[in-house]
């Protein structure tokens, strides 16, 4: 069953639902007899991960929707990140899945290549339009030349720092193009300012985008063809950088690092002001800004910019068993190109992908939101090309990439040993 | 614990006049017909919701299963694979050091609040329910959440440790100490073999206690060669019990580990790990052989209790 949160518009779903269904009773036993859909009504189901936020503005648009289409009704459903793909993929297995879900590159190839997505391309420049999209977003939702997902957002990878600390010891902002020594060494100030009472960065060794991005400005990527796209001196080098700036007190102690990992957003070190720097993606600066009474900044990840690029944060695609594909695709077009829709939706999954929609609804954003904006203009003509999705097995390899991170540091390997370890464990975890 | 068989003939009305042999089969078979009939809601439950998936999931340990696409055959390339896989490894590793500490700890720790708690003094329920309390919290997803909060680097524990002047550390965050902090948490469980053991010990003869005084023995001699041998057939029942528990352990792993088994794998127990691979990673087929190999283990292990158990346990009626 459908289910949502109660808000100020449920008694008035709840209402026009029981009305369409009043409507539509006599209507689908007349379908009995072979009479599909000549009613008009349709019923659609929507399913996406996020948090409350997410689900207030994805909700407004949806009403917004139904309003400009009294025929239509959208089931809505909405849950954390943790476990959203355990159950997709078990009412996809059961046939059951909804008509438009949320997806993220983890996934996407994965279900397109098992047919569970409704390849889109009929669709394109018709019910949906295309043509306003940003550069190269479209592209990221083929799979296997089948359009598979429907880009919903873009974001990259931001640094997200705590402006009210750096100010505070009267040392620069970071900017773009920094490299990752010159953060280090930032940081350490940082660090000695304080006293050690804030870690002038965190420590992203266990995180696969930060690692990703360092990569790709060595010329290299995190999977290339399916496999891993870099060797075990490289993944030996990136320890090493981060042993050392734990060493020399730029970085936290794994102690402080450790309960960010896996948390949720609200335990990045920049919200418990443990630390002065939080790898992210841009997007969740506005997110962010909430947990904490500090003012934060967004920078990119140090390096050459080349290394990061346009990112679908995630994508709208309509399940292949849907009985309404061509409504559903008008829901996807609603949200994707619609000014209004564009306004409410803000940018909580990203910025929107619709570059007019993006330019009209700018100015409405929160100011945290702006900063977002301000930072991916500044971004968008230093973007490198899009890397492919990865592979399956992608998770197991995120989870040994963390494992062995925590192996350096807490002592327990040195980056040689744990790099080594990790090669072995990750060829076992891909294709299967 | 024997059955008492019921004789069929106290069931079934005497008819007036000796009955006809086959009259009375058909009858008898009525009276099976109705048992099964009674039993059906739990047949069509043990059928359909245990039976069917486990014959279901031993096929799709043969083969390649993402739950997308259908099953695709490949013999035992599953169980081979976990032959070569270091995590598979290592989380057996964990789930035996886990098992092998929290299993005899838990009893032991059972068996001596049982002890203290079979006495007869005022307001000895109150204490006994108040012991056992932990046990109906037990694998609760909250209470893990509470234990995480709790060995945290700023948790209640490293406060206590504070007050006396000792540094703590982020127990649940360190490699080192994590797993410990799962260990405890199970043997705070200790309530349902508690309440066994002292049904158990209920059951001692008190004459047996009176015979050793009076040739003699104090009450550790006592302990040892009254109350255990005496004992043994409850802890015999127990830590076949909770072995088999303490290898199933998910839950708490599943929260204090973050759900990967983190800080580095070392809460990977079998079971998460089992969890990871099939809905992580969608590898429903190497989950299924997985889920079998570690029936088996268990099962084998339950044989080896078994076996092993004649030799210590005493059933007090002269065979052993």
């Amino acid at each position: 069953m459908p289910h949502k949160p109660a808000s100020r518009h449920s008694l008035r779903r709840v209402t026009a639902l029981l009305a369409a269904g009043a409507v539509a009773l006599p209507l689908t036993l007349a379908a009995c007899g072979g009479d599909e859909g000549e009613d008009g009504t349709i019923e659609l189901e929507i399913l996406w991960w996020g948090g409350p936020e997410r689900a207030q503005a994805t909700e407004a648009a949806l009403d917004l929707y139904e309003e400009r289409h009294p025929n239509v009704t959208i089931h809505r459903r909405w849950q954390g990140y943790d476990g959203y793909y355990d159950g997709l993929s078990t009412n996809a297995a059961a046939g059951d899945a909804p008509d438009i879900f949320q997806i993220d590159e983890n996934l996407l190839s994965e279900f397109a290549t098992n047919g569970i997505t409704y390849d889109l391309s009929e669709f394109l420049g018709d019910t949906i339009e295309v043509d306003a999209l940003a550069p190269g977003l479209l592209e990221t939702g083929t799979v296997d030349g089948q359009v598979a997902g429907l880009v919903a957002a873009q974001n990259t990878p931001g640094l997200i720092y705590d402006r009210t600390v750096v100010q505070q010891y009267g040392l620069p902002e970071p900017e773009i193009g920094m490299s990752w020594e010159e953060l280090i060494d930032w940081a350490e100030q940082i660090s000695q300012a304080s006293d050690g009472q804030v870690y002038g960065t965190s420590d992203p060794s266990h995180d696969y985008k930060a690692l990703w991005v360092w990569l790709r400005q060595r010329g290299q990527e995190l999977y290339e063809d399916g496999e891993l796209g870099f060797s075990e001196a490289d993944l030996t080098e990136w320890f090493q950088l981060w042993a050392e700036a734990r060493a020399s007190g730029a970085a936290p102690p794994p102690d402080v690092s450790n309960p960010a990992i896996g948390g949720d957003v609200s335990s990045q070190l920049v919200i418990t002001q443990q630390a002065a720097t939080s790898f992210m993606w841009d997007n969740q600066l506005s997110e962010l800004s909430e947990g904490t009474d500090h003012e934060l900044g967004l920078t990119a990840y140090p390096g050459d910019p080349s290394g990061q690029w346009a990112r679908p944060s995630m994508f709208w695609s309509i399940y292949a068993g849907s009985e309404h594909a061509e409504a559903a695709a008008d829901v996807i077009n609603f949200l994707i190109n619609d000014p209004e829709a564009g306004q409410l939706l803000g940018a909580e999954r990203g910025l929107p992908p619709n570059l007019d929609v993006r330019e009209q609804v700018a100015d409405s954003f929160s100011e945290a939101m702006q900063e977002v904006v301000a930072f991916e203009e500044q971004m968008v003509d230093q973007f490198g090309d899009a890397p492919s999705p990865p592979p399956p097995g992608h998770a197991e390899v995120r989870r040994l990439l963390e494992d062995a991170a925590q192996n350096v540091q807490f002592g327990r390997a040195t980056p040689a040993e744990a790099a080594a370890s990790f090669f072995e464990q990750a060829a076992s975890a891909i294709s299967l | 614990m024997t059955l008492t068989r019921i004789p069929s003939e106290t069931r079934v009305p005497a008819p007036p006049r000796a009955p006809a042999p086959s009259k009375r089969r058909i009858g008898r078979r009525q009276e099976a017909m109705a048992g099964y009939v009674f039993l059906t809601p739990w047949l069509i439950g043990l059928i359909g919701i245990t039976a069917i998936p486990m014959l279901y999931s031993l096929y799709l340990s043969f083969t390649r299963y993402n739950l997308l696409r259908p099953p695709e055959w490949i013999g035992i390339a599953n169980y081979e694979r976990m032959l070569s896989d270091p995590n598979f490894r290592h989380a057996v590793w964990v789930t035996l050091m886990f098992a092998l500490v929290s299993v005899p700890l838990k009893l032991t720790v059972a068996l001596g609040v049982a002890l203290l708690l079979n006495r007869e003094r005022r307001g000895i329920g109150f204490f006994r329910a108040l012991l056992y309390l932990p046990s109906l919290l037990g694998g609760s997803v909250a209470l893990a959440i509470v234990w995480q909060a709790m060995f945290g680097v700023t948790g209640a524990f490293n406060n206590l440790l504070g007050l006396v002047g000792i540094e703590g550390r982020g127990w649940v965050n360190d490699p080192d100490t994590a797993l410990w902090t799962l260990v405890l948490l199970a043997v705070w469980q200790f309530g349902a073999p508690m309440v066994i053991f002292l049904a158990g010990l209920k059951q001692i003869p008190t004459e047996l206690y009176e015979a050793a005084w009076v040739d003699g023995a104090g009450r550790i001699r006592a302990f040892w060669h009254v109350t255990l041998p005496m004992l043994s057939p409850v802890i015999f029942f127990n830590l076949v019990l909770e072995m088999i528990n303490g290898f199933q352990g998910f839950t708490s792993a599943y929260v204090i580990g973050n759900g990967n088994g983190s800080p580095a794998g070392s809460t990977l127990l079998y079971t998460v790990y089992l969890y990871l691979r099939g809905f992580g990673n969608l590898q429903m087929g190497y989950a299924s052989a997985m889920a079998w190999v570690f029936l088996i283990a268990v099962g084998l292990l339950t044989v080896v209790l078994f076996t092993t158990g004649r030799m210590w346990v005493h059933y007090g009626d002269g065979d052993r």
